[in-house]
C-alpha cells in the first residue's frame, strides 16, 4: 500500500537443494536494504537428505569456492550486486590445516577489499555466513537439566540464517516525557565536609562556577549552584584503603582540575566533566594533606597546576610534587625524623612542610621546613616553641592558606590568647581573646582566603554554647605583625562564616538566624545585608559563599551545610534549593498508608462484621456524614475538569495508591518522609536517634511506623508528623534480625507479629501466639527450622555439604499472588506449577573451593527438594537470589573451569513444576491435602520437576527482587540492581523462560506460547532499564509494592541514592496514558457531528430523489 | 627510605594497560562518554587475594588506564568496559606471573573462554617486554532507553480504513450526481437502465421505499408488488411523470 510497506517486504531465493524445502529455510532472504544469506556449504544438491554428500570431498579449497559462488549467486538473485556487496562473512572450518586454502579461495572470489570487515557499499548491506561440512558449536552454559538430545547437528547450517532473527522480547520502556513524572531520584553525595567544599570556576574560559565537595562518604562531586543538580560524582574511597578519616579536596580558580585524597588514594579530576586526569595509590601510606601549587614557575606549560601531597607513612613523612597533567612525581622530600607529618603549605616563593615534633609530656612543637618549589630541596627549618599549647594535630586551629602570608594559628589551653605565626618566620604573635559573652568558648575557627594575590587578612570565629562573634585581623607583610582590624558583634543563635575573594579583595559572609551579611575584610562597613529566615533546629555547621561585586553593591550565594548534612543555597536572602544529603545510606524504608484510607478501611471492616441492618444503618450514616464534603467537592469540580484536560496524566492516579509517602531511616539515625507523588520531596525529617543506630526492621502500621533496633528496643514514628517515641527493651538482647509473621489477606498483608532472631539463629522468645514456623540462618552457616513453642532447639537443621556455609536464605515474598496454577502450552495442555508457600532457597558457598550450592528446602520439614552446585564461583562478588511463584533465580560470577566453559557473570533461572508431563499433577493428583512431615506415603510432599537455564550477563547483580502487583496477573519483572553501571534493570519474565528451545527454532506451538530460541548471552535491552539514563548509585535494597492498579507496581530503591518509580511490566493497560489525547477525542467527536450535520440533508435529499426515481 | 624508592621503582616497572576509545560510527565523539564510564578487569580470586577486580575511570583523553596490574600468578582477566549508554566488546587479558601482559583478545560472551576472537595484542617474546600496552576499545552499539510515543499525524488518520471508507462514501455521494450530470445523455440513460436492473440498486431502491423483503431479495426473488409497494407505486408514478415532464422540458 505504501512505500514503507514495500521496502519492508521480504524477498526470498531458494536453490534446488532438497534440504531447503525439507527443513524449511531459504538460501537468501532480503528485507529492505539487507540481504541475509543462510549458512552454506559445498553440499551436493543431488544427494538425498538422508545421506548428504559433499562435493569435492577432501578438497577444502574447492569446497570453499563452490560455497562462495553459490552465495554470490544467491545475493544477485535477490537484487544484490554480488561480491562487492558483502560486508560480513563468517567461516567455519573443521580442520585447522584448511584455513590457508580456504582463505585463498576467499580472496580469489571475494577479494581483499571485502575482507571480513563491516563495510557499507552504496547503502546496501549484505550479511553472509558460510559454514563448512561440520563445525563445533559450544553452549557452555547449556543447563544440566536439559536433555542432551537438544544438541542436534542438523541445525548447524541454519545457524547463520537464524542470526538474523531478532529477539522478540516484550520491551516496556519509560517514555521520555514521563521522566520525573512517574519516577524520582535523589542523587546524593553525603554530608559535605566543611573544609573540602568550595565554589570554583571549572575552567579559565567559563564564567559560571560549580560547587565542589568531598562528602563524609568520600564521594567527590560537582553540583550546579543554579538548581542543586548533580553534575558529576566519583566515589574516591578504595575498599582496601584504611579508613583514614575525612578526605581532602582542593581546587583553584581557573585550573581545570580538582584534586581529592582519601586514605592512601589521591586522584585528580577534570573539574568540568569529572573525568580522570591522574591517580596514585600509596599502599597503606595515608595522604595527610594536599595543596595545589598556585605559583607559576618557568617550567609550567599547561593550565593545570601541580599538586603537592604530604604522605604520612608509619615512620616517615614525604612531600611530593606531582605533575598536574600526568601525575608524575617531579620531586620528593622525605622526612625520616619521626615527626608527625601535619600539613603542606606554599607561599609565592616557597613550599612549607609542617610537622609536629613530639616534645616532653605529650606536648609537641611545630616544625616548619621550607622547601624549594622547583627542586624540593630543604632551604631552611624552624622549630616553633609551642610546648604546653599543642598536644597533637587537633590543637592546631589553622595552618596554611596558600596566601602571600601563610599562617599557623593555635591557642593556649584556656582559650585566653590566640597565637599566630606567619609561616617562614620565627615570630609568634600572641593576641588576647576578648570574650565578653560570659560563656565558655566551644569552638574557634579561622577563615582565610586561599589565593596567592589576596590581601593577608583573616577572620577568627568564636562560638560559645548559645552564640558567636568574630574578629578580623590584618597581617603586615613586611614585619609579619598581626593586628586586629574590627569585630563582628556577638549574636545569639547560629552563626557561620564563609570567605570569598574577588581579585585581591577578601569578603566575609556571615549567615545567622535572621540575616545574611557581607563585609569586606578591609573595613567593618556592611556592604550587603539580606533578611532571611534561616533559623532551624538543624543548626548550620559551616558555609561557603561566592560574592559577586556589582558596582558598589554585592550579590552573594551562600551554601549552608547543616548539622544533619543537608545543604541549602541562599542567594541574596532567598533559599534557592535544599539537598537532603543525609538521605544517603538509608538502611530501611517502607510505604505508609495515608490515615484517612485507614479510617475508611476500618469503617468498612465494621460494616463487614455487623448484622445486615446494623451495617445498612452504619453505611447510610457514613454517607450522610460524607455529605459535608459536598460543597468543597462542588467547588473544586470546575478546576478538576480543567486540570484533567490539561494535566500530564489523563487520570489522577493518586487515589489508586501510586503516590504513597515513603518513610526512610538512615544509618545516622534520621528518619525522613518522602512524597513519592511530588518527585520524592521531603515532607518531614527528624533525628530519631542521636547516634548512628542499627536498624533491623521497619514496619508500617496504620498512621505510624515502627523501627526495630538491634538491641531489642524500637522507635515509633508518627507517619504524618514525624513525632517519635522510643521504647527501650526490657532485656537488652542483641538481635541479628527480626522475623515478621505476615499473612496475605486478599491484596493486603496482615502482620501477625514479629520475633527477634539472635546471632546463632535462635528466636529470642517463643512465638506461642502465632501459628507458624520459622527458618533462620546462623552465623556459622547453618539453616535452622523452628516451630512456635520452642526457641531452644530447632525442629530441623540443614548443614550444607562439603564445607559450604549458608550465606543467604530467601523465601517467596509475603504478597505473591498466583493468577494461574498452571502454564498453558501451545497445544492447550497444561504444565502445573509447583506452588508451595513454604519454600526456602538457601545459598551456600565454600570460599576455599569457590563452589556455591543452591538448595531448595521445604521450610516445614527442612527436606531438600532440589539442589544445584556451581563451580568456579567468586564468593567475594555478590551472589544474589530471589524466589517468586514457582520459580527462582540467582546470579554469580563464574570462572572458566573447564575446556568449554565461559568466564563472566551468570544468571540462572529455574522453574518448578509438579510433573514433567503436561496435564499431569504428579503423585498428588487427586489428593486434597498433603503434608511435609511424612517423607513417604501417599500424602507426602513430592519433589518438583525443575527446569533451568542459565544466561551470561554483562555485569554483576547485587540485589534481586520481583515486581508485585495486586492480583499477580501482570507479567512479573525480575528487578536487578546493577552496581557497576549504577542502574536497575527489570528483566521481563518471558525472556527468562527456562523452557526456551536450545539449539533449534521454536516449534509453532512453542512460538504460540511465546518461547523463542535460547541464546547463552542475555544482553540487557536499554528498554528494560527502570533507571533509564539516571545514575542511581549505591543501591542496597529495592522494594516493590502493589497498587490498586493491576498493571502498576511501585518500586523504591535505597541504600545510597533514593530512587522511586512505577513499574508496568505488561504496560499500563488499565491506565489512560499520556498518548491518550482528550483534545483529539473531542475534536473527532466535533468533526463527526459536523459531518453528520452536513451530510444529513444531502442524504435526505438523495433518499427523496430515489423515491421519486423508483419505478 | 629504601623501601620507598623500591616502591617507586616498582611502580614504574609494573606493566600498564591503556585502552583507547577511538571514534567510530556508533560513537563519533568519544568525549561525550559520561564520567561514570569505567573499565574492569575481573578474575577469580587466587588464595584470598583482594586485588582480583581492578577498576579504572575514564580519563579526559578518552582512555582507560590500568596501572600496576598485580603480579604473583599468571591470570586471565575479563576486561569489561561499561558506560551507561554505549556497549563495548569484552576482551580477554592474559597476564604473566610478573604482571606483564601476554596477550589481549576479543572474547564473546556465552562462548568458551578458549574461544578467542580478534587478537588485539600479543607479547613479542623476542623483543624487550613492552611495559605499556595500548589497545583500542570496540563500541558494539548504543542502548535506547526510551519508548517512542506515537506522534499524531494526519496521514495516520487517513490510513485508518474506517476513515477511508467514509471518504470514499463521501466522494460517491457528492461526486456521483455531478458525474451523472456531465455524462452523455444516452450513456446516462443506459447507465440508469443498468442500475435499475442491477440487484443492488434494486435493493437500495426497495430499501428506500421501505417494506423491503430482505429474505426474498437474498433468495434472488424479484420484488413482488405488495400492497404497501402498490400504495407507493402510485406516488412514485406521479414522481416519474414529474421527472419525465422535467426532462422533456429540458430536452425541448
Amino acid at each position: 500500500m505504501s512505500l514503507e510497506a514495500n521496502s519492508e517486504a521480504k524477498r526470498f531465493y531458494s536453490t534446488s537443494s532438497p534440504w531447503e524445502a525439507r527443513i524449511g529455510y531459504y538460501r537468501a532472504v532480503r528485507r529492505g536494504q539487507h540481504i541475509f544469506v543462510s549458512g552454506s556449504t559445498a553440499a551436493d544438491p543431488d544427494s538425498p537428505p538422508e545421506a548428504p554428500r559433499v562435493r569435492y570431498p577432501g578438497d577444502a579449497r574447492q569446497q570453499a569456492r563452490v560455497t562462495l559462488e553459490e552465495i554470490i549467486q544467491a545475493i544477485q538473485a535477490v537484487g544484490g550486486k554480488g561480491a562487492e556487496s558483502v560486508v560480513r562473512c563468517r567461516m567455519f572450518v573443521s580442520r585447522k590445516e584448511d584455513c590457508g586454502v580456504v582463505g585463498e579461495a576467499f580472496r580469489e572470489i571475494l577479494g581483499k577489499q571485502n575482507g571480513g570487515q563491516l563495510r557499507r557499499v552504496r547503502g546496501r548491506l549484505v550479511a553472509i555466513s558460510i559454514s563448512a561440512q561440520s563445525c563445533r558449536q559450544h553452549h557452555p552454559l547449556l543447563p544440566p537439566l536439559l536433555p542432551p538430545a537438544c544438541r542436534s547437528s542438523t541445525n548447524m547450517r541454519l545457524q547463520a540464517a537464524l542470526l538474523a532473527a531478532a529477539c522478540i522480547s516484550p520491551a516496556v520502556a519509560i517514555f521520555s516525557d514521563e521522566v520525573n513524572h512517574i519516577d524520582f531520584h535523589h542523587a546524593l553525595l553525603g554530608a559535605p565536609s566543611s573544609d573540602s567544599t568550595f565554589f570554583l570556576k571549572p575552567s579559565s574560559a567559563s564564567n559560571a562556577s560549580l560547587l565542589y565537595t568531598l562528602s563524609d562518604k568520600l564521594i567527590l562531586g560537582a553540583v550546579n549552584p543554579r538548581d542543586g543538580a548533580l553534575v558529576w560524582r566519583h566515589n574516591i574511597s578504595r575498599s582496601d584503603s584504611p579508613a583514614g578519616g575525612a578526605g581532602l579536596l582542593r581546587g583553584l580558580d581557573g585550573n581545570n582540575a580538582v584534586v581529592g585524597a582519601a586514605g592512601d588514594y589521591i586522584s585528580s579530576w577534570s573539574a568540568q566533566d569529572g573525568k580522570l586526569i591522574w591517580d596514585q595509590q600509596f599502599d597503606g601510606n595515608n595522604v595527610a594533606d594536599i595543596e595545589l601549587l598556585e605559583l607559576e614557575d618557568v617550567t609550567a606549560t599547561s593550565d593545570t597546576r601541580d599538586t603537592l601531597a604530604l604522605i604520612s607513612g608509619k615512620s616517615f613523612g614525604s612531600v611530593r610534587r606531582f605533575d598536574g597533567d600526568s601525575g608524575a612525581v617531579k620531586w620528593e622530600y622525605i622526612d625520616e625524623s619521626g615527626d608527625i607529618p601535619f600539613q603542606v603549605s606554599s607561599s609565592p616563593t616557597e613550599v612549607f612542610y609542617i610537622s609536629l615534633q613530639s616534645g616532653l609530656l605529650k606536648s609537641s612543637k611545630i616544625k616548619v621546613t621550607a622547601l624549594d618549589p622547583i627542586t624540593g630541596r630543604q632551604t631552611s627549618q624552624q622549630v616553633l616553641n609551642t610546648e604546653g599549647d599543642i598536644t597533637g594535630p587537633e590543637s592546631v586551629l589553622f595552618a596554611g592558606a596558600n596566601t602571600a602570608s601563610p599562617l599557623i594559628v593555635w591557642t593556649d589551653k584556656a582559650h585566653k590568647s590566640l597565637k599566630i605565626n606567619v609561616i617562614g618566620s620565627k615570630q609568634i604573635s600572641s593576641l588576647a581573646i576578648d570574650n565578653t559573652s560570659g560563656e565558655e568558648i566551644r569552638q574557634i575557627t579561622v577563615h582565610a582566603p586561599h589565593k596567592l594575590n589576596s590581601l593577608p587578612h583573616f577572620l577568627v570565629h568564636y562560638k560559645t554554647g548559645s552564640g558567636a562573634w568574630a574578629e578580623v585581623y590584618h597581617v603586615d607583610l613586611k614585619s609579619a605583625a598581626v593586628t586586629k582590624a574590627y569585630q563582628l558583634p556577638y549574636l545569639q543563635g547560629q552563626s557561620v562564616i564563609a570567605t570569598s575573594s574577588i581579585d585581591a579583595n577578601v569578603y566575609f559572609t556571615r549567615v545567622t538566624d535572621s540575616e545574611v551579611v557581607v563585609v569586606s575584610s578591609a573595613s567593618h562597613g556592611i556592604i550587603g545585608r539580606w533578611n532571611v529566615d534561616a533559623s532551624s533546629a538543624d543548626y548550620a555547621q559551616a558555609a561557603v559563599a561566592e560574592v559577586v561585586a556589582k558596582g558598589k553593591s554585592v550579590a552573594v550565594r551562600a551554601v549552608v551545610l547543616r548539622d544533619s548534612g543537608d545543604w541549602q543555597l541562599i542567594r541574596n536572602g532567598q533559599i534557592e534549593w535544599t539537598r537532603p544529603e543525609a538521605l544517603i545510606d538509608a538502611v530501611a524504608a517502607t510505604w505508609v498508608e495515608a490515615e484517612e484510607k485507614e479510617d475508611l478501611a476500618h469503617e468498612l471492616e465494621v460494616e463487614g462484621h455487623d448484622s445486615i441492618h446494623g451495617a445498612y444503618i452504619h453505611r447510610v450514616k457514613r454517607h450522610v456524614r460524607d455529605l459535608q464534603h459536598l460543597p468543597d467537592w462542588l467547588k473544586a469540580l470546575p478546576q478538576r475538569i480543567v486540570s484533567s484536560v490539561l494535566s500530564d496524566e489523563v487520570t489522577n492516579l493518586d487515589s489508586f495508591g501510586v503516590a504513597k509517602p515513603v518513610i526512610v531511616a538512615t544509618r545516622s539515625g534520621r528518619v525522613y518522609a518522602l512524597d513519592t507523588g511530588r518527585q520524592g520531596a521531603v515532607i518531614w525529617s527528624v533525628q530519631a536517634s542521636e547516634q548512628a543506630w542499627d536498624v533491623k526492621d521497619i514496619t508500617a502500621r496504620p498512621g505510624q511506623v515502627i523501627i526495630d533496633l538491634s538491641d531489642g528496643s524500637y522507635v515509633s514514628v508518627n507517619a504524618s508528623t514525624g513525632k517519635t517515641s522510643t521504647h527501650t527493651a526490657l532485656e537488652g538482647t542483641k538481635v541479628q534480625s527480626i522475623a515478621n509473621f505476615v499473612v496475605s489477606d486478599g491484596s493486603s498483608l496482615v502482620r501477625l507479629g514479629g520475633v527477634g532472631i539472635r546471632e546463632d539463629g535462635s528466636p529470642v522468645t517463643p512465638f506461642n501466639d502465632i501459628t507458624g514456623f520459622l527458618v533462620t540462618t546462623s552465623v556459622n552457616g547453618r539453616v535452622l527450622g523452628w516451630i512456635e513453642s520452642d526457641n531452644k532447639t530447632p525442629v530441623w537443621e540443614f548443614v550444607p555439604p562439603s564445607g559450604q556455609k549458608a550465606v543467604k536464605a530467601t523465601a517467596r515474598p509475603a504478597h505473591d499472588p498466583v493468577a494461574s496454577i498452571g502454564k498453558v502450552l501451545g497445544n492447550r495442555s497444561v504444565l502445573y506449577k509447583y506452588l508451595s508457600p513454604n519454600l526456602v532457597l538457601v545459598t551456600a558457598v565454600n570460599e576455599k573451593d569457590h563452589v556455591a550450592g543452591l538448595y531448595l528446602l521445604d521450610g516445614v520439614s527442612g527436606r531438600v527438594l532440589h539442589s544445584a552446585t556451581q563451580a568456579g564461583v567468586d564468593p567475594t562478588q555478590p551472589i544474589s537470589s530471589v524466589m517468586s511463584e514457582n520459580w527462582f533465580a540467582y546470579s554469580f560470577f563464574g570462572d572458566a573451569i573447564g575446556e568449554s566453559s565461559a568466564k563472566g557473570y551468570q544468571l540462572v533461572i529455574s522453574e518448578l513444576y509438579e510433573s514433567s508431563i503436561a496435564n499431569d499433577r504428579g503423585p498428588l493428583d487427586a489428593a486434597g491435602n498433603y503434608t511435609s512431615l511424612h517423607s513417604s506415603g501417599a500424602e507426602s510432599l513430592p519433589l518438583p520437576h525443575v527446569v533451568s537455564q542459565s544466561f551470561m550477563i554483562t555485569e554483576p547483580i547485587s540485589h534481586m527482587t520481583v515486581t508485585q502487583t495486586r492480583q499477580g496477573i501482570t507479567t512479573r519483572q525480575l528487578l536487578c540492581t546493577l552496581p557497576s553501571s549504577n542502574s536497575i534493570v527489570g528483566i521481563p519474565r518471558p525472556v527468562l523462560d527456562p523452557r526456551r528451545p536450545v539449539d533449534r527454532d521454536p516449534t509453532s506451538a512453542e512460538a504460540e506460547e511465546g518461547l523463542f530460541r535460547y541464546a547463552p548471552f542475555l544482553d540487557f535491552d536499554g528498554k528494560w532499564y527502570l533507571t533509564h539514563t539516571r545514575d542511581v548509585a549505591g543501591i542496597k535494597d529495592v522494594l516493590s509494592r502493589p497498587t490498586l492498579l493491576e498493571s502498576t507496581s511501585l518500586v523504591l530503591a535505597y541504600g545510597g541514592d533514593i530512587f522511586g518509580t512505577r513499574a508496568t511490566p505488561s504496560q499500563a493497560f488499565d491506565v489512560l496514558g499520556k498518548s491518550f489525547s482528550k483534545l483529539q477525542l473531542v475534536l473527532t467527536v466535533v468533526a463527526l457531528t459536523g459531518g453528520v450535520i452536513f451530510l444529513a440533508p444531502v442524504a435526505r435529499k438523495k433518499q427523496v430523489n430515489l423515491l421519486w426515481k423508483a419505478t | 627510605m629504601l623501601v620507598l624508592i623500591f616502591a617507586l621503582l616498582f611502580q614504574l616497572a609494573a606493566a600498564s594497560l591503556t585502552i583507547n576509545i577511538p571514534p567510530s560510527t556508533n560513537l563519533p565523539n568519544p568525549h561525550v562518554l559520561p564520567a561514570t564510564t569505567h573499565a574492569t578487569l575481573t578474575t577469580l580470586p587466587q588464595h584470598g587475594r583482594q586485588d582480583h577486580i581492578l577498576t579504572t575511570s575514564l580519563t579526559r583523553s578518552s582512555t582507560l588506564v590500568f596501572r600496576n596490574i598485580p603480579s604473583g600468578e599468571p591470570e586471565s582477566y575479563l576486561l569489561d568496559i561499561r558506560s551507561s549508554e554505549f556497549v563495548f566488546a569484552p576482551f580477554r587479558v592474559d597476564v604473566a606471573a610478573d604482571g606483564s601482559i601476554l596477550g589481549i583478545w576479543e572474547t564473546f560472551r556465552g562462548n568458551p573462554w578458549d574461544n578467542r576472537g580478534a587478537e588485539k595484542y600479543v607479547v613479542d617474546v623476542a623483543n624487550k617486554k613492552t611495559t605499556n600496552v595500548v589497545v583500542e576499545a570496540k563500541v558494539l552499539g548504543r542502548k535506547g532507553f526510551y519508548e517512542e510515543r506515537a506522534k499524531f499525524s494526519p496521514l495516520s488518520l487517513v490510513k485508518n480504513p474506517m476513515i477511508l471508507l467514509a471518504i470514499v462514501a463521501l466522494v460517491f455521494t457528492l461526486g456521483m450526481p455531478k458525474l451523472m450530470e456531465n455524462m452523455d445523455p444516452e450513456m446516462r440513460a443506459e447507465f440508469e437502465e443498468q442500475q435499475r436492473s442491477s440487484p443492488i440498486s434494486g435493493a437500495s431502491s426497495a430499501m428506500a421505499g421501505g417494506g423491503f423483503d430482505l429474505a426474498g431479495w437474498m433468495a434472488g426473488a424479484t420484488p413482488k408488488p405488495s400492497p404497501a409497494a402498490n400504495a407507493e407505486g402510485t406516488g412514485s408514478g406521479a414522481g416519474a411523470t414529474g421527472r419525465d415532464s422535467g426532462s422533456a422540458r429540458r430536452r425541448a
